[in-house]
């Protein structure tokens, strides 16, 4: 190799502008660089405020049931009321929403309107969202139904209001249903688990349900604990870990010995507890189960999913009873409700929109365009959809689903035992017990 | 450009012996160096360093998110060890990192070696075939494979029962047995495409002549393999174990989109179990900051060890 | 990357290598071959099965037989008018090419400092930097938000961008170390000695050197921040702002997806990621064999 290479590329180099000097001027610039870009970025920063006399209402949620169809309400409203912007953001699912909530929660710059999971009562007594008795009155409250109104309530104030309910029951295709041999609608869930054993006999599953995550299954077990103590009020205070209340307690154990009945008998699809919401609804459509357990947001879901002929021939059937003549107590709390942030200085504006969004007309043609159910009485009297109009019909059969207590949705991975059968009710209980007091802290 | 090793005694021979150009010169080396590396450790400390500090403090403190953190002392790391869910997530977390580990650094290694030795275009093709599992963010990977695994739709049962092994089926996401080494196979997909190609550039970059020497001394291929390719890949295997132990140490997308930690924890890790209790929507009412903050300073610990391992194993490999 | 190490004597050309190994295995190639073809269909599988479904009818996506019977591409049009693909697609391509760059220009020359150049408390602040790959990403999400917030970074792009490179060049500038640190340190010493300034050393000498590592972080980079999402979705707020994946993802519904647009939205977005590997990709490897044969 010529050894006189290096020094002529030397040379070449040396000759440039670039010295040692020019480097620290360098790396403190882009060092400036950075800050000056900060300081632009403050400048431009104003979520949330007001720009030019304008009100601007961020309303944050995961309903995409009205991602198509609430930019016409909002902008409706926006030419009625043209000081007041609405920024809409449709999140796709709870945890794609929730941490983003969590962070703006934390920096005190709460979103308007949000919604507000199962949160709605912890942050109520926190003074993060508004108590909305005082703030929309009692009679605005009154159309709503009352168990979607009683399970934001804590203390005498209510903390958010029902947008879409969700009423649970048994969808079927009747064709299968007949090729099995099954007559009519079970009642019961005995008559369930006759069926359920036609069912299997012609290779099919009987019911399709969804135990992934815990709390899909809490959906089935828990309306059971009413079914078994004929009182909706009993789980609400089990949720809230009141004295005398314990997962213990005979309902409790009662309501899994129910439950467990129903797995022996082989009323649902193998591998529940790995089968997701959507998943589950695909084995309904697509043949592989007679039944489907699920909520009212099921008709729009098939409308976009399954084959025409499909949606055109599937009924629903009410949840059985636990005995001929019982009532058929059915889960039908609102998860989809609304908050309104207490410490927002826009949140007159947020108030306003809120009582729009819940107008006549507006409330029932938004949820009628959805596919969804809606929370107030007078919507749900010009629901269109046939089949939600069907559920909405056993509102006054509703009962609790939800786990709004502090650390009461652990229940629901114990339970998940019975749909696997690997422990026995007594023993569930007991580890249902455990669960919820180690999520408490 | 290439200098030899005449060259390179010479100009060493002309260095200064004398203070004042050699200090000049270790001066300017010095300021050159902080000078390099301030952008980097600013932003650093802004935005890593700081949020770090700040989470090891929420992990001694109970904390939803609003009002003021209440501290609480060691309170958060005692509850770990009566915590049931903690002691699974543990046993995942350690079964899944250093399981993956094992697979995403041997199988790429014996991709890469493989695709050395086929002829060029199909070394390309399969190259980049593998590597496209690898561009996919692991929440849509996730989303791909769990209805592959579905128990009734899903394509791997079906395939199963299709070509007459319908006795292997298995609930693979519900399964406790399975699940965990369900999700195994899905982060091996995504991972070999990377850690192959890093493997086959450390391949590529060994001289042909050591090769022909080590054929000249009678050795066969495996021989060739063993005494020749690995020594040379020492340093290159030590950062992919320890970044392999790394991002099972982390692991949190993945699992979660699949199975949320479950059934029943059986899958749960730590990842997973700090992400549910600050936010998730299963995990109950209150976020727990304060106590999935000391899991992720439990993490960072176990990251630490993997970078000693690095460091131990790439020390051998230099001496 | 390990073996450009000094040799002194010349290399043979390459071809004469290439003849050494073709005659080494003659048989096992075929069988070799046949291995590594069923791994790539193992692999691409569920990647045909993205592809197939974005050019179905939404009702025939479970249930259907595995070849679409009718074929269309309305999904594609529907990603891209229903999620406004072109804005975020934009605000994607802008943000994770500004975070590329920064990447690489700060990861390279701390590397390069850390890997050639000597200066007190060196293996202290190395270590520092190293702790930002120990921590699970979401365990930072609150921390980093109101850190953000106090700087007034929240809510705008340039934020995110700052936060991205913070965090992402720690990793790349570990990798940047590992490629030079097997360049030879007499070529800095024999430089610095001909008079050349530090900077010149890095900027004219090693840095060409170290294409193949470039090539490794620019792939690896722009993987990883064209693929982020959970903090994209917290920090920012205004949905015109967000890049492409949080908005692709708010396709997936809690109960139900429109699985057809959501994959149309999916293979739409990993083209440009392919592209860059490809383009990267024979940079990389000319880096390669090219170090070799001169070495």
């Amino acid at each position: 190799m010529p050894s006189n290479r290096g020094s002529s590329f030397f040379a070449s180099a040396a000759g440039t502008p670039i010295t040692r000097r020019g480097l620290l001027k360098a790396s403190g610039a882009g060092a400036a660089a950075i800050g000056l870009s900060s300081l632009l970025a403050a400048c431009s920063t104003g979520g949330g405020s007001s720009s030019g006399g304008k009100a601007t209402v961020r309303m944050w949620t995961w309903y995409t049931e009205i991602k198509d169809t609430l930019p016409k309400v909002i902008s409706d409203f926006e030419s009625k009321h043209p000081n007041i912007k609405i920024e809409n953001r449709i999140f796709g699912t709870p945890d794609q929403y929730l941490p983003a909530l969590t962070a703006a929660v934390s920096g005190g710059d709460v979103p308007e309107i949000f919604a507000p999971h199962v949160r709605a009562i912890t942050y109520g007594e926190q003074g993060i969202s508004a108590d909305l008795k005082k703030d929309l009155g009692s009679d605005f409250l009154k159309g709503f139904f009352k168990s979607t109104n009683d399970e934001y309530t804590k203390g005498g104030k209510q903390y958010a209001v029902g947008f879409e309910a969700q009423t649970f029951g048994i969808f079927y295709d009747p064709d299968l249903l007949a090729k099995a041999g099954v007559d009519g609608e079970p009642e019961t869930w005995d008559d369930l688990i006759e069926a359920a054993a036609k069912i299997n006999a012609i290779g099919k599953s009987a019911v399709s349900i969804s135990c992934n995550p815990g709390t899909s299954a809490l959906d089935f077990f828990l309306p059971l604990i009413t079914q078994v103590t004929d009182d909706p009020t009993w789980y609400l205070k089990l949720d809230q870990l009141e004295k005398g209340y314990s997962y213990t307690s005979k309902p409790v154990v009662q309501a899994l010995e129910l439950n467990d009945k129903i797995v022996k008998g082989k009323v649902f699809q193998p591998g529940t507890t790995g089968t997701s919401g959507d998943q589950s609804q695909q084995l309904f459509y697509t043949g592989g189960a007679a039944m489907f357990f699920a909520g009212s947001w099921t008709p729009s879901g098939l409308i976009t999913n399954a084959s025409p002929d499909f949606v055109k021939r599937y009924k629903i059937m009410k949840t059985p009873a636990i005995k001929s003549g019982a009532r058929h107590w059915t889960a039908d709390q609102a998860g989809a409700g609304l908050a309104v942030s207490e410490t927002s200085k826009n949140k007159d504006a947020a108030l306003t929109f809120l009582k729009y969004l819940y107008s006549e007309g507006v409330y029932s043609n938004l949820m009628n365009a959805s596919n969804a159910m809606p929370s107030t009485q007078a919507a749900v009297e010009q629901i269109t959809e046939p089949h939600v109009k069907q559920m909405a019909g056993w509102l006054t059969d509703g009962c609790p689903h939800i786990p709004f207590g502090s650390g009461s949705s652990a229940a629901g991975d114990p339970l998940q035992k019975i749909f696997d059968q690997t422990a026995t009710p007594a023993e569930v209980a007991k580890q249902m017990q455990s669960a919820v007091e180690n999520a408490r802290g | 450009m290439s200098t030899s090793s005449s060259t390179l005694r010479a100009g060493i021979r002309q260095a200064p012996r004398s203070g004042a150009r050699l200090w000049k010169l270790q001066r300017s080396e010095r300021l050159a160096g902080y000078g390099f590396i301030v952008p980097i450790t600013v932003l650093f400390v802004l935005f890593v360093g700081w949020p770090i500090v700040f989470a090891i403090y929420l992990s001694f403190t109970r904390w939803s998110g609003f009002g003021a953190p209440n501290v609480i002392g060691l309170d958060n790391y005692t509850r770990m060890f009566s915590d049931p869910v903690a002691a699974t997530a543990f046993g995942n977390t350690l079964l899944f990192a250093i399981v993956t580990t094992v697979l995403q650094t041997v199988i790429p290694l014996i991709i890469a070696v493989l695709l050395s030795n086929v002829w060029r275009g199909l070394s390309v093709v399969v190259r980049t075939i593998l590597f496209i599992p690898g561009i996919i963010s692991f929440v849509v990977s996730g989303v791909l494979w769990k209805l592959i695994y579905d128990p009734n739709l899903g394509t791997l049962n079906n395939l199963l029962k299709a070509i007459g092994l319908g006795a292997l089926q298995q609930h693979w996401l519900s399964d406790p047995a399975v699940v965990l080494p369900s999700i195994i196979v899905v982060s091996l997909w995504g991972a070999v495409g990377m850690n192959m190609l890093i493997f086959f550039a450390g391949i590529q970059g060994v001289d042909p002549t050591y090769y022909e020497a080590a054929q000249v001394d009678g050795a066969n291929r495996l021989q060739q393999f063993w005494y020749v390719t690995m020594p040379s890949l020492r340093v290159v295997t030590a950062i992919v174990i320890s970044l392999n132990l790394m991002n099972g140490f982390k692991v949190f997308d993945l699992i979660y989109v699949m199975t949320a930690g479950g059934p029943n924890h059986a899958s749960e890790v730590f990842g997973t179990y700090l992400y549910s209790l600050a936010f998730g929507s299963t995990a109950g009412s209150i976020p727990q900051l304060g106590y999935g903050s000391a899991f992720s300073v439990i993490v960072m610990l176990l990251c630490g060890v993997a970078v000693l391992v690095q460091i131990v194993l790439s020390r051998r490999a230099s001496r | 990357m390990t073996a450009l190490l000094s040799r002194a004597e010349p290399a043979s050309s390459a071809v004469g290598a290439k003849a050494v190994r073709r005659r080494r295995f003659p048989v096992g190639r075929s069988f070799v071959a046949f291995i590594l073809l069923a791994v790539a269909a193992f692999t691409i599988f569920p990647l045909i099965w993205l592809v197939l479904t974005s050019i179905r009818p939404a009702n025939t996506v479970f249930g259907g037989s595995i070849w679409p019977t009718s074929v269309s591409l309305d999904a594609y049009a529907k990603a891209w008018s229903s999620t406004d693909f072109g804005l975020h697609f934009a605000n994607s391509l802008w943000i994770t090419l500004a975070t590329v760059l920064g990447v690489v220009v700060f990861a390279s020359l701390a590397g390069y400092a850390f890997a050639k150049l000597r200066f007190p408390f060196k293996n202290v602040i190395y270590v520092m930097l190293l702790a930002t790959l120990m921590m699970p990403s979401t365990s930072l999400i609150i921390p980093l938000y109101l850190q953000l917030k106090s700087f007034g970074l929240l809510n705008s792009q340039v934020g995110l961008l700052v936060l991205y490179v913070s965090s992402s060049a720690p990793f790349s500038m570990f990798l940047m170390r590992a490629f030079f640190e097997t360049l030879p340190d007499e070529l800095v010493q024999a430089a610095r000695i001909d008079g050349a300034g530090e900077f010149q050393i890095f900027w004219r000498i090693v840095l060409p050197l170290a294409r193949p590592g470039l090539a490794t972080v620019i792939i690896f980079q722009f993987l990883q921040t064209w693929n982020e999402f959970i903090y994209a979705n917290t920090v920012l707020q205004n949905t015109e702002e967000l890049p492409l994946q949080p908005v692709l993802f708010g396709l997936v519904g809690q109960y139900q997806t429109d699985w057809p647009t959501l994959c149309a939205g999916l293979t739409m977005s990993i083209v440009p990621v392919v592209l860059v590997y490809v383009w990267m990709q024979r940079q990389f490897v000319a880096g390669m064999t090219l170090g070799a044969v001169k070495n």
